[in-house]
């Protein structure tokens, strides 16, 4: 009985989840021009879509807004996460409590708040504000990536580094850092994963000029949809494959690493 | 001999609570000093404010003769061997010990010569690559030692350090502790609330109590000699009650009269009187002036244990000559084993 249960569940989730992307890239592979007709294999959307500077120019700028936003994010969530950790038991659980609003707030009101606030400030929507909205909606989820690493951290043994020498940077580094390495990985890699997938703030916050893939795939299917579309999403679904195989491997690999590392 | 460690006038209290009120200590070099006393009563803040991880709102720490209060943890020559081991778990074994010479920039040589005579110390040879995690509790405290011990420190602070062992390899570690101190040649703050350990180990006992220090001696003397009630109950077991002073060298309770070896108190003063279990003679009960009836008889493996019901008080004896409930018997106490201390508030009878 749980079998057939488990066995359904996993039918269903590969024919709702997988189904569409699957049918997606399928056609980007097609021939024609139809979404319907399967009339033979070609790589030429694949081909245009590199050729095309604007979606070029989106792809450059959602890489590159994403890779700073969450390399920031990460060292501010990280550093935030120890200042917590610090704090005593009912400041801790009021600023985790402040901390988890970002999180459920609908991205929506994230956006336009984030506008607002800019707009007050006489700020131009564009560059900047993205990345920067990119950095504040990163943050707790970084922290709450690293929060419970640190948690499991023995204290004794920050202060069993300080007490054979090191300096209170380096007995971070030495005894705290490769402990809650796990935490930040995957916090920065969520940071990530969210910066590359952020359709609606980036949108609120985008001005004229910036186009991210979200919101160049959003305002070019209102206008043609063609199947460089399809090979966009194509390439995309490949660009988080990547990320998820990225973020499984460095584990296994830092393992082996600090093993040997040297002070 | 000239005194390594100095607490002078040290004052800590946490959130208005006082934890250590105005301690003095003055620790000789090469010592093996045990802080002892019940679980709270500021050990551990105590060898955290030596170590540097407390500082105290009064009062100056002195290492050999010069201030160090304002010196930060990783300056300070000392190391500590925490209460849980505080491992890294990261590191195997080599590199744990290997840590503090690592961070000096010890060339790797000597790091090597000197992590090797670490282990042989304490009989870790060939666990060099083992995972701290797969290590038993007495391994793990090892490796503790050892990495504390690889600084060449002059003082070693020990927290609690076989609390987490069971009682057969605590017996085979106090050995070995005792050894490690010898050979090394260094001044030992060993922190422990187990009485038994603190009198087989120490030179130096200090009996602490609700951050006040009670007494300060070698083990003879704070077993013979307690200082006030608290020491003489916490150090084993004791019979502990009022009497009078009826002047130097006599003392009376239970209606009686005692010579004892005591003076000093002044003339009819009440005063405590200590004795321990071991210290009382059973004679059959026309023998004796203080007569008593056995209550209860508990079988101890070297001892016999009677609890002796008098007209005012209930003695615990220790005594290998057993006894059936419901005897009556005298008890015989010599001089010598009869303890006067000052008397305090709080006390039996
Ligand atoms: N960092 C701290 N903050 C608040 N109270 C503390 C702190 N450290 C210790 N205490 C309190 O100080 C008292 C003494 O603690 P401690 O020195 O650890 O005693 P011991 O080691 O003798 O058991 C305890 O009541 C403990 O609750
Ligand atoms: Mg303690």
């Amino acid at each position: 009985m749980r079998k057939f249960f488990e066995k359904s569940y996993m039918a269903l989730i590969f024919g709702f989840l997988y189904l569409p992307i699957a049918y997606l890239i399928f056609f980007s592979f097609n021939e024609g021009k139809s979404k319907v007709i399967f009339s033979g294999f070609t790589l030429k959307n694949y081909v245009n879509l590199f050729r095309d500077e604007e979606i070029m120019q989106a792809l450059l700028n959602t890489l590159i807004i994403a890779a700073i936003a969450s390399v920031v994010a990460t060292v501010i969530g990280t550093m935030a996460a120890i200042g917590i950790q610090r704090l005593r038991k009912w400041q801790r659980n009021a600023v985790m409590n402040v901390t988890y609003i970002p999180v459920l707030n609908p991205d929506i009101i994230t956006g336009v708040s984030l506008m607002l606030l800019f707009s007050i400030f006489g700020i131009t929507l564009g560059y900047g504000p993205v990345l920067l909205a990119h950095i504040t909606f990163n943050i707790p989820y970084v922290i709450l990536a690293v929060m419970p690493k640190l948690r499991q951290v023995d204290s004794s043994i920050y202060e069993a580094a300080l007490d054979l020498g090191a300096s209170p940077a380096l007995a971070f580094r030495k005894a705290i850092l490769p402990q809650i390495m796990p935490g930040i990985i995957s916090g920065f890699m969520m940071a990530l994963t969210l910066s590359v997938d952020d359709f609606v703030i980036t949108f609120f916050l985008k001005g004229v000029e910036v186009e991210t893939l979200a919101t160049m795939i959003y305002s070019t299917t209102k206008v043609r949809i063609d199947l460089s579309m399809n090979a966009l999403c194509g390439v995309m679904v490949l660009v988080v494959l990547i990320i998820l195989i990225l973020a499984n491997l460095p584990q296994k690999k830092s393992g082996n690493k600090k093993r040997e590392e040297r002070i | 001999m000239k005194n390594i460690i100095e607490l002078k006038d040290i004052h800590v209290s946490f959130d208005g609570e006082v934890i250590l009120d105005h301690f003095n200590l003055a620790i000789k070099d090469k010592e093996f000093v045990t802080l002892l006393g019940p679980s709270g009563c500021g050990k551990t803040t105590t060898l955290r404010t030596i170590a540097g991880f407390v500082q105290p709102q009064e009062g100056r720490v002195l290492f050999e003769g010069q201030d160090i209060s304002k010196l930060p943890a990783h300056k300070r020559q000392v190391n500590t061997v925490f209460q849980r081991y505080a491992l890294f778990p990261h590191y195997n074994v080599y590199e744990n010990i290997a840590f503090g010479l690592r961070i000096s920039k010890t060339p790797e040589e000597e790091i090597e010569k000197r992590v090797k005579e670490m282990l042989a110390l304490v009989n870790l040879k060939g666990y060099e690559k083992r995972n701290v995690s797969s290590l038993s509790g007495g391994q793990q405290q090892r490796v503790a030692i050892a990495r504390a011990l690889v600084n060449n420190p002059k003082v070693l602070l020990l927290d609690e350090p076989l609390g987490a062992l069971d009682l057969k390899l605590r017996k085979g570690m106090q050995n070995e502790l005792l050894r490690i101190q010898r050979q090394m040649g260094i001044t030992f703050i060993y922190v422990t609330h187990d009485q038994e350990e603190a009198l087989t180990m120490s030179d130096t006992v200090v009996v602490m109590k609700d951050g006040l220090i009670q007494q300060i001696g070698t083990p003879e003397d704070i077993y013979n000699e307690p200082a006030n009630p608290f020491v003489a109950d916490f150090i084993g077991e004791s019979n502990i009650f009022g009497g009078k002073m009826i002047r130097d060298y006599l003392v009376e309770f239970e209606g009686i009269e005692f010579p004892c070896v005591d003076a000093g108190f002044g003339e009819n003063v009440a005063v405590d009187v200590v004795v321990r279990p071991e210290d009382i003679e059973i004679l059959d009960a026309q023998d004796g002036m203080l007569c008593g009836t056995v209550e209860t008889v508990t079988f101890k493996g070297v001892h016999y244990e009677m609890m002796v019901r008098s007209d005012r008080f209930l003695w615990k004896i220790h005594s290998i000559k057993c006894r059936e409930p419901g005897d009556k018997i005298a008890m015989k106490i010599i001089p010598e084993y009869i303890h006067i201390m000052k008397k305090e508030a709080g006390t039996v009878n």
